[in-house]
């Protein structure tokens, strides 16, 4: 089976395809950004995107991702001219506010902001609540999130202007 | 559960000893990692400070290890009951170790970044001294045939405070030694040296001069100072006291921070482990069954008191588990009424654990007009977010492993025992850890890789599920607490508290231990009576053997403890009449301990504008408390809103003497903050007929950021010296909420989780 991620291809085996996407992307392909926390859908660390929307990896079989377009934290970091790393909006924003302590949840956070983002580049702070209070955090850094989303919304405006 | 964490002190202290009584030793495991394999220079000395110094050179620089003095075991740890935080250094090997190279420095450190920043502030206290360059100088976690020594682990808010001075002696001692050698490089007199980003350079000319990679290539023998070298004023301090950025933030928000789950070697499997369903069952026996035939399955291990399955996959894995025959001597019939109700105080019993004055005379005088109180907490859980995880290596009798862990010497020696290698040929790395809260203290999921590993020849990964975290772990023990008081006009005449509490920290020390000490200082902590205005305060501490495994979780007995004490404070302040705020100031001596609470408790009331006008149905609560000599205050503001209670504000004030890092300790403050609410609101866990009935999030759901409400936090700097703020942040905030609520609606909330009455 053929998976696009991060506008890559990636060829895997075809033999279950109802294993769920997040065991794919960190056991056969390495990508371990995306977390594993609950296995369940609930805690929303493994949270990726697929074909735009957020969805929840650890629950996600590989068979409804297959054609589509995933994205994880891996691909969010692009590379200027002279092959330096150059972070995406939300990163930026998210090392600014300091908002990270453990960040096992942070891809999940990032990934759950960036799909609110694209969507509605203006959030309010209801809207960045609603769109983000169904990703724990243990460390309890939800208020330095809200900034930091805010923050990327503004960051990622200019960058579109 | 590992019980043995402590137990080689002993046979450390000999060793230490042997160290001390030869001036030269040879080929210490500490100095191979280090020194260059044809080197015959390389040497141990005991300087006359008693610093234990290894030098090695490896052709692109020096690396040196440091002794932070030489405490006996019995002492640091009787200082750590003490003042209730754990110096780093209970055993005695050195503690840190430079390295410095082409590229720069590094410092070895056998402390973890479990998301606390510890890393970060290590760093700046090490540049500071070693007059170092923001960039060049970065700080890992060692692994520990590297050779440092720490058989605490990370935790007790303990890393900063018992490190600072140490850490700055050593990067002090070690600059000096630098600049000496440049003197002789330079021939220029020392004296006339100065150092600044990392070069030495003649104060009269500045062509003069080399960079510490210069200074270290080729020297293959140093001299150690004969006399402390001076250290830095705190004005003159550039990264100390800064909110400096953290240094791990980059690597994590792109994916490349590699974590215990996520360490990976050519041709690993992966492991799953049969588990039974109730606590304190033992294996009766186990067969093979079908497992050997599912696919993927690469082998089934079993011993007398273990069974698991070697995969391709996890997946596989854990269906290999499910085909097992494994047979269990389950345990039945005991449930949270029955912990609760083990879980009571029984008056006067118990350890004392803090007398002043007389308590019990004078509540008995005037026992008429005691007033009295019980609070209760129930277990939790840590829900750290990255389950336990190792990946283990098994190659003859050598062993290496990567762990999610606290305590990389304890997994180190428990691994050791269990597979019955030497301690030597066992090599634990500590990874970065996807939060830690205590609950990453045994050797348990390295030692079921390791033992998968050991089958097979191949690196073999364990990583828990959720339900194997929750179920298959410890939890924060329950807790009553009964507390009792007399008046005198609005003066506490007496105060008397009873902490009723599971085990928290007595699990991880050997049995004799647990009689020496008596009451689990993990238990208690938090619950002395710290209003040393008043004349006459008790505290007992009573021991709850309870038939599930629980310990060490973030400021131990602290959120408890302070939940009972504070909440009863408001309880007196309002039979007093007196103001919430007014009546624990005028509770403190005119000490420095009664100052540094006064400034914390002024400060959270200025920033909440403590009496002033809120918006209508909002009231305010107030409560304060004192960890690892870190006082902190909070006020909470709440309202009910569909029933429920809603926190809209907490202000918080933390004195933590100097503090490294603002930003740092601000956001420590704002997550216990957070991770204690969730407790106030949220976190229970419930057992029936001996099952922990929690299995996902579903049945245990943490707070989430709908409930978080706004946080400030300020610091009160009090003195020269910093304090830890990982745990205290998370005394203040139950009992500041149950005031509000009472302030609100007359009601007394004395159970968490927090509930309305109908």
């Amino acid at each position: 089976m053929n998976l696009t991620i991060n506008q890559q291809d990636f060829s895997v085996s075809d033999e279950d395809t109802t294993r769920p996407l997040l065991w794919v992307l960190r056991d056969e392909l390495g990508l371990s950004a995306t977390k594993f926390g609950c296995g369940a859908g609930i805690c929303g660390s493994c949270s990726v995107q697929v074909d735009g929307v957020t969805m929840r990896s650890c629950v996600t079989p590989l068979v409804a991702v297959e054609g589509k377009s995933i994205r994880t934290v891996e691909g969010l970091a692009t590379e200027n001219e002279v092959g330096e790393e150059v972070l995406h909006p939300v990163q930026e924003a998210f090392i600014k506010h300091q908002v990270p302590q453990c960040a096992w949840c942070m891809s999940g956070q990032m990934m759950t902001a960036l799909s609110l983002i694209e969507k509605n580049n203006d959030p309010s702070e209801e809207e960045i609540v609603n769109a983000m209070s169904n990703n724990y955090c243990r460390c309890g850094c939800y208020v330095r999130i809200k900034t930091a989303v805010k923050e990327a919304a503004t960051l990622m405006q200019e960058q579109e202007a | 559960m590992s019980k043995k964490s402590k137990k080689d002190a002993t046979t450390e202290a000999s060793v230490e000893a042997a160290v001390a009584s030869q001036d030269v030793v040879n080929d210490t495991s500490d100095s191979v990692e280090v020194a260059d394999k044809k080197s015959k220079k390389r040497r141990w000395r005991m300087s006359r400070r008693g610093f234990l110094v290894g030098l090695g050179i490896t052709g692109v620089g020096a690396a040196l290890g440091l002794k932070f003095g030489v405490p006996e075991g019995q002492l640091a740890l009787a200082g750590m009951l003490d003042d209730a935080a754990a110096p780093s250094n209970v055993k005695g090997s050195p503690v840190a170790w430079f390295e410095v190279g082409t590229e720069g420095t590094t410092l070895y450190m056998p402390k973890v970044e479990m998301g606390q920043g510890v890393h970060t502030a290590l760093k700046q206290i090490a540049a500071e001294e070693l007059e170092l360059p923001w960039d060049a100088i970065q700080v890992v976690s060692s692994p520990t045939t590297r050779g440092l020594a720490d058989g605490f682990g990370t935790g007790g808010s303990s890393t900063v405070s018992s490190l600072f001075t140490p850490l700055r002696e050593t990067a002090a001692t070690m600059r000096e030694m630098l600049k000496t050698k440049a003197a002789e490089k330079l021939s220029v007199d020392v004296a006339d040296l100065k150092v600044e980003d990392g070069v030495v350079f003649a104060a009269a000319d500045s062509s003069k001069k080399l960079s510490y990679a210069e200074i270290v290539s080729g020297v293959s023998e140093w001299d150690v100072p004969k006399k402390a070298p001076a250290l830095k004023a705190q004005s003159d301090f550039k990264y100390v006291g800064k909110p400096m950025q953290r240094v791990d933030f980059k690597d994590k928000l792109t994916g490349k921070a590699m974590y215990g789950y996520d360490m990976r070697k050519e041709g690993m499997l992966y492991g799953a482990v049969a588990r039974p369903e109730s606590f304190q069952a033992t294996m009766k026996s186990a067969e093979v069954g079908a497992a050997k035939s599912q696919a993927g399955v690469v082998d089934v291990v079993i011993t007398e008191d273990f069974a698991g399955v070697v995969a391709t996959s996890r997946a596989a894995a854990y269906k290999g588990v499910e085909v097992l025959n494994v047979v269990w001597d389950e345990h039945s019939g005991f449930s949270t009424a029955d912990a609760m109700a083990l879980c009571t105080v029984e008056d006067g019993s118990g350890l004392t654990v803090q007398r002043e004055g007389n308590a019990p005379k004078a509540l008995k005088a005037d026992s008429a007009k005691v007033i009295q109180a019980e609070y209760r907490t129930p277990m939790a859980a840590h829900s750290h977010l990255e389950p336990q995880a190792a990946l283990a290596h098994v190659q003859g009798d050598k062993l290496e492993a990567w762990v999610s862990t606290q305590a990389p010497f304890v997994v180190r020696d428990d691994l050791a025992e269990a597979m019955g290698f030497k301690k030597e040929n066992v090599d634990v790395t500590a990874t970065f850890l996807g939060g830690g809260f205590g609950r990453r203290l045994s050797g348990k999921v390295a030692i079921e890789a390791a033992r998968l590993s050991q089958a097979t020849g191949k690196p073999v990964h364990v990583g828990w599920n959720r339900t194997e975290e929750f179920k298959y772990g410890y939890l924060r023990p329950p807790t009553h607490n009964v507390l009792k008081a007399t008046l005198n006009g609005s003066k506490i005449e007496a105060m008397e508290h009873q902490v009723a509490s599971g085990d928290v920290a007595f699990p991880f020390f050997p049995e004799f231990l647990t009689k020496v000490f008596g009451a689990d200082f993990g238990a208690w902590r938090g619950a002395t009576n710290f209003y040393d205005g008043i004349e006459n305060r008790r505290t007992l501490s009573q021991r709850v053997k309870l038939p599930f495994d629980t310990g060490w979780w973030r400021g131990l007995g602290l959120l408890a403890n302070t939940f009972a004490q504070e909440s009863f404070m408001d309880e007196l302040a309002n039979a007093a009449g007196v103001d919430a705020l007014e009546f624990r100031l005028e509770h403190f001596a005119a000490s420095e301990d009664g100052q540094r609470f006064r400034g914390v408790l002024t400060k959270a009331a200025e920033m909440a504008d403590w009496g002033g006008s809120l918006p209508e149905g909002h009231a305010q609560g107030i409560a304060c408390s004192t960890d690892v000599n870190t006082k902190v205050a909070q006020v909470a503001e709440v309202s009910i809103e569909n029933g429920k209670i809603r926190v809209h504000k907490i202000s918080c004030a933390m004195d933590c003497g100097l503090t490294i890092n603002p930003d740092g300790a601000a956001a420590q403050a704002q997550g216990g903050i957070i991770m204690s609410l969730s407790s106030v609101f949220l976190e229970k866990v419930d057992i029936a007929d001996s099952r922990i009935q929690i299995n996902n999030f579903d049945s245990y759901p943490l707070i989430t950021m709908r409930d978080a409400p706004e946080i400030n936090v300020e610091m009160v700097d009090s003195g020269p010296e910093p304090f830890g703020v990982g745990e205290p942040p998370m005394g203040p905030t139950a009992a500041a909420v149950a005031n509000a609520v009472f302030a609100l609606t007359g009601q007394r909330l004395r159970e968490l989780p927090l509930k309305l009455n109908a």
